[in-house]
């Protein structure tokens, strides 16, 4: 029986109460390890279309007939439209319609960052409906500017309330403290930067809407776009099959959905609006800059009794306040821990979510906090993280926590430090540093899965979740297959369609696997019980004795052994289906992914070029359902979070809050010369307490600790403290004058004292 | 717009010249070039590297590998730009590219575009110039122009041959323009006078597909060696002698520049000493 | 607006475009090559690239017009020992960037056939992916064939 509960769901680190109804769960987790698919290297099943060119991405769709638009955007960093006439740009040739502020949600008369979105145009090419926005004759009014982060906070202009957060007495603990290490961080923006920009196409037919999207949520967009027309749910049909890549941008609609669908109802044609590059760059979203005071007491013999930080997240116009703060709460054992985190409501582009919000600049921090406290206490860092090593989350025991494995996986990588040193020579510095690394990634319900199977014996996972690159749907087949008996090559997935299957979760959160996974399992179970059902009333044998393996239908004492596409080919057209759901997280328990990597680099100490030779990282995200795909998802992280640590930065004018990269020649990225050697490893151990899977995400944790275990390195190369994401040669020279100062100043000291 | 496939050199007169088309399609995109006529001079370019001359429809590409090209300038190329921009770019473009400054790029009204003051000056200047930014603090992007400077480069244009510094001047009130090619003039061929040795150091913040933040080729005749710069001033800088720097007149954020070109002109005169 | 005429893998297409199409537009648009995708649209990223006569170049800042040789997209190399060796590899994250990638590395290997790892970065650092399969792509190119 169907049972009604209260439960909690997480995404981005951000928690709400919902109403769930839960079937009883009787799947036990499969044992640890490689099982016959599952937990065994799988190449993606849609890797052949995505390399021949063949998938196609909302980029690629041409329907007949489908206009094109452009966005006419605020060239003021804060302005309101004054007045506003379309009609001279609706009187330019093959200009077919044109929206003006308020008739589509996002296009508002105010203006809150350079490269707000006030107006559209749709037009038979895109050449011409970018011609037309030069034709809108716009009287701006220019309003007050603020883009200091520091200057919002002072006039109390945030984007939500404060955060404050205490546990224990953390001035006591500071004045108690042996020893105090205290340093201001910060964090520049970075962009996402997907390869497919944000854009979608938007088709009226009869009264239903499909939505072409590149997105990150198929129902979110269905669910948002029909409240934003006052529709049902069921009239909106949201499809993405491929996407070029999200990161965290791609979440929701955004104004460019709105802004086609508007279009398209006016002009009765399809339309597709798509943000060029640098509108991408200006508008899509961003990693906000961060400001991170922060100081960390601990007792002579290593034992950290106060952690406290002021956290700024310049979140921009919009946008939320990533918790920065939460690293320094959950990462390790301490009674006292004082945080407070602002976020900061300027005129520039909004913030949005971006591969692990908030934890990757948290992470760089703290972490380099906690390895100037080792060279303050003369302590190896290792040491004083194992020390220090939390074994509850602010009270709640985790379901699951192998960071302490990571740690040993880590110890061989740790060890090569005096090797590493040794091939310093005066120009070249080399050292080796670590970072920990804790962030949510347990998933969380609803998400549903149906399965067919047919007379031909093949399966089909349905569900509307969508593989944004990740290789989720190769990861649902390995489970399907796993759980039903079959092999992989029998079962495909069918997702990316709102209306071809049931509700699943977003893509964002390192959630599509914990969460769609289970409900996917489950409904395979469901099936397969049926099937079971079937070859017992055919064999006249007891269901407990029968079993699905390899795709045969087997008795235990090995006398049936059948296809089981004969046994179901008996049905003909008829079809067996099952459905399955996810269930609630363990009550009261703390569902978190773990890591740990250690990074050796170079520092060129006179020009200040700093090179990433190799990277170990050893992740615990419970059960690895595909080695070979999770493998991609941390090389993946480590390559961008160097990017953030070293290249990548969004540069702004701040006389007109204009974002001056915009394009991929200012705004670079890593490239394939860029890498550095990658050793991956897992802790490999299901969450016994989470779902039936035991399986965590793997999206987010590998970019979290890599920008601080690049500063750490770089500190023991060169003893240089850098406090400063990116660390380009100009922080990189910076740190190393200050340095040097530092020890000319203790030899001075010293010098004295003798 | 109209697309000229050029037989002859006189047909260039009017319009804008192609070639590689990497540098003159996006400015033309973007409305910084504007031409109702366009000439595709592929056809009537020399291309290739004869003895010392190089032909100025030569690609990147071609260079960087070629073993009768100096040191300098082959391993400039190899440093330049993207694989596909150095199949697609010639030399004679590259000497002609324009500054990578956004707030040009972005037709912000800068002096260079016509306007009354320097964008960059007071404001995101951290990958700009370091030697003669009072007017306009671009800084110079081309790493081949630089390893041609220092080699002493002569260049042949359709109506004059040039010592490759005079091709450059620094923008002023008067004249914004920072080549000093004609109206129609073209360049047809490099010559490079022999050389000892030479060398191209290179910072950037990729390893690969940058923008020189600081380039430093070096080339030694005998006892002599002449020393010139990318990304440091708005065109290819000749640096007078090891000393040079010290008459560098960094903006606030650019000073780290001077630091790092001071390591890279010490290593590349060593280097090419020691050659 | 002129005519085009083209050879995209091997076959002749003619086409009706304004001077100053991309190429990159023109195939995807007018012929419907949309395995050439466009990413930055500037020749900043390598997503367009397409071979002519071979090489590698960016669709996207070539004029149409302006082509004189063959051209082979991603589609003309679809049989190709490299698709097999980037999905054996886990080259393809979410794939925006692979065929242009793929079109690189066909170059690279028709001219070095067991390419270094320091030719094989030096010749695709003009492909950005921005999930960071580059280890794949390397191990993809070392193992293209077979």
């Amino acid at each position: 029986m169907a049972r009604l509960i209260r439960t909690e769901k997480e995404v981005e680190g951000r928690f709400e109460e919902l109403w769930l109804v839960v079937e009883e769960d009787p799947l036990q987790q499969w044992p640890a390890g490689p099982q016959s698919v599952v937990g065994r290297p799988a190449v993606r099943q849609d890797a052949p279309e995505r390399a021949r060119g063949e998938a196609r991405y909302t980029a690629d769709i041409q329907l007949p007939g489908m206009l094109h638009t452009a966005v006419l955007r605020s060239p003021h960093a804060h302005a309101r439209v004054k007045r506003i006439d379309l009609a001279p740009a609706l009187a330019l040739p093959g200009v077919r319609g044109a929206l003006g502020p308020g008739e589509a949600q996002g296009l508002d008369e105010e203006a809150g960052f350079a490269g707000a979105p006030v107006a559209a145009v749709a037009a038979d090419t895109f050449a011409q409906a970018r011609a037309a926005l030069a034709a809108i004759d716009v009287e701006w009014e220019q309003l007050e500017v603020v883009l200091d982060p520091d200057d919002a906070i002072a006039r109390k202009q945030f984007t939500s309330d404060p955060v404050e957060y205490a546990r224990g007495g953390f001035e006591q603990a500071l004045a108690e403290a042996d020893v105090v290490v205290e340093g201001t961080y910060r964090t520049a923006v970075v962009l996402h930067n997907s390869m497919e920009t944000h854009q979608a196409v938007c088709d009226w037919v009869g009264d239903t809407l499909n939505v072409y999207i590149s997105t990150q949520y198929i129902w979110g967009v269905r669910d948002a776009v029909a409240e934003a027309l006052g529709i049902p749910g069921d009239k909106v049909r949201v499809v993405c099959e491929f996407m070029g890549g999200g990161f965290g941008a791609k979440n929701d609609p955004g104004e460019y959905t709105f802004i086609a669908a508007e279009l398209a109802k006016r002009t009765r044609r399809p339309v597709h609006c798509a943000l060029t590059r640098r509108e991408e760059n200006t508008a899509a979203g961003n990693r906000n800059a961060t400001i991170q005071k922060l100081t960390v007491g601990a007792r002579s013999d290593g034992t950290i009794v106060a952690l406290g930080g002021e956290f700024t997240n310049a979140v921009g116009w919009s946008g939320w306040s990533a918790g920065t703060d939460g690293p320094m709460q959950m990462l390790y054992a301490c009674d006292n821990v004082r945080t407070i985190r602002y976020g900061a409501k300027i005129n520039t582009p909004p913030m949005k979510a971006f591969r692990a919000p908030g934890f990757v600049e948290g992470t760089f921090g703290l972490e380099c906090l906690i390895d100037e406290l080792a060279a303050k206490l003369d302590m190896d860092p290792l040491e004083l993280r194992r020390k220090n090593y939390a074994s509850a989350n602010d009270g709640k025991p985790y379901s699951s926590k192998n960071l302490m494995q990571c740690y040993e996986l880590a110890q061989k990588h740790w060890d090569r430090r005096d090797e590493v040193r040794a091939r310093s020579d005066d120009t070249w510095k080399h050292g080796v540093g670590m970072a920990s690394q804790i962030w949510y990634g347990g998933g969380g319900p609803p998400s549903y899965a149906w399965t067919r199977v047919t007379s031909d014996g093949r399966v089909s996972v349905i569900t509307a979740m969508q593989d944004i690159g990740t290789g989720t749907r190769t990861a649902m087949a390995q489970i399907a297959a796993e759980e039903l008996g079959v092999p992989l090559d029998r079962v495909e997935v069918v997702l990316g369609d709102s209306a071809r299957g049931p509700y699943a979760t977003l893509s964002a959160g390192s959630s599509t696997t914990p969460s769609v996974g289970p409900a996917v399992r489950a409904a395979a179970a469901d099936v397969k019980r049926q099937i079971i059902e079937i070859a017992a009333q055919r064999h006249d044998l007891e269901e407990r004795v029968i079993d699905i393996k390899d795709g045969m239908v087997v008795s235990a004492d090995g006398n049936l052994s059948q296809p089981l596409e004969e046994l179901v080919g008996l049905l003909e057209d008829a079809q067996i289906l099952g459905k399955g759901a996810r269930g609630p997280n363990p009550t009261g328990m703390s569902v978190l992914t773990f890591g740990v990597q250690v990074v050796e680099v170079a520092v060129d100490v006179e020009t200040g070029e700093v090179r990433v030779e190799r990277v170990a990282a050893a992740h615990d995200v419970g059960r690895i359902i595909n080695p070979l795909g999770a493998r991609s998802q941390v090389e993946g992280g480590i390559i961008q979070g160097i990017g953030h640590t070293l290249s990548e930065q969004r540069l702004m004018d701040m006389e007109t809050g204009r974002i001056l990269t915009t394009s991929l020649d200012a705004y670079r990225m890593p490239t394939i010369a860029d890498v550095p050697e990658i050793v991956c490893e897992f802790v490999d151990e299901p969450d016994e307490h989470l779902t039936s899977l035991g399986s965590k995400g793997l999206g987010e944790p590998p970019i979290i600790p890599i920008s601080a275990a690049i500063a750490n390195a770089i500190r023991d190369a060169t003893g240089a403290d850098v406090h400063e994401l990116p660390i380009t040669r100009e922080e990189m020279l910076r740190a190393l004058r200050e340095a040097d100062e530092k020890a000319r100043e203790r030899q001075r000291e010293s010098i004295g004292a003798r | 717009m109209e697309l000229v496939r050029a037989t002859s050199l006189e047909q260039v007169d009017g319009g804008i010249a192609i070639h590689g088309g990497t540098e003159v399609v996006p400015l033309l995109r973007d409305g910084i070039l504007q031409t109702e006529k366009l000439v595709d001079i592929r056809g009537v370019i020399p291309r290739g590297v004869a003895g010392n001359r190089i032909g100025a429809g030569t690609t990147l590409a071609e260079l960087e590998v070629d073993p009768q090209v100096p040191d300098a300038l082959r391993e400039a190329c190899r440093l330049a730009a993207s694989p596909q921009l150095r199949n697609m770019g010639s030399i004679g473009g590259n000497l002609l590219q324009s500054t990578r400054c956004w707030y040009w790029r972005l037709k912000y009204p800068c002096h260079l575009h016509g306007g009354d003051r320097c964008h960059a000056r007071e404001g995101e200047h951290r990958e700009h110039a370091i030697f003669a930014n009072d007017y306009c603090a671009s800084a110079h992007p081309s790493d081949v122009a630089a390893a041609l400077l220092a080699l002493g480069t002569r260049v042949h244009t359709t109506q004059r041959e040039l010592a490759l510094e005079d091709l450059y001047r620094l923008p002023t009130v008067e004249e914004r323009e920072l080549v000093t090619l004609a109206p129609g003039e073209l360049i047809l061929e490099l010559e490079l006078p022999p050389v000892d040795a030479s060398v191209y150091l290179k910072a950037m913040d990729r390893k690969r597909w940058a923008f020189p933040q600081v380039g430093v080729a070096a080339a030694r005749v005998g006892g002599e060696t002449r020393i010139a710069l990318a990304g440091v001033a708005p065109v290819p800088w000749l640096l007078d002698g090891v000393d040079g720097l010290d008459a560098a007149t960094p903006l606030p954020r650019t000073a780290w520049k001077v630091e790092v070109a001071r390591a890279l002109v010490r290593r590349a005169v060593t280097s090419v000493a020691a050659k | 607006m002129s005519d085009v005429l083209l050879t995209v893998n091997g076959q002749s297409y003619s086409a009706y475009a304004p001077v100053g199409m991309s190429l990159a537009q023109l195939l995807r648009e007018e012929l419907g090559f949309t395995g050439t995708k466009i990413a930055c649209n500037e020749g900043h990223c390598g997503a367009c690239t397409v071979q002519i006569d071979g090489v590698p170049v960016l669709s996207c800042i070539t004029l149409a017009h302006n082509v004189t040789g063959e051209i082979t997209t991603i589609e003309g190399l679809r049989d190709h020992p490299l698709i097999e060796a980037f999905v054996e590899a886990d080259a393809v994250q979410c794939g925006f960037c692979t065929p242009g990638q793929v079109v690189s590395a066909a170059a690279l290997v028709a001219a070095t056939p067991d390419p270094t790892v320091d030719q094989i970065r030096h010749q695709m650092a003009g492909n950005i992916c921005r999930c960071g399969t580059y280890p794949r792509i390397e191990e993809a190119i070392q193992k293209w064939r077979g």
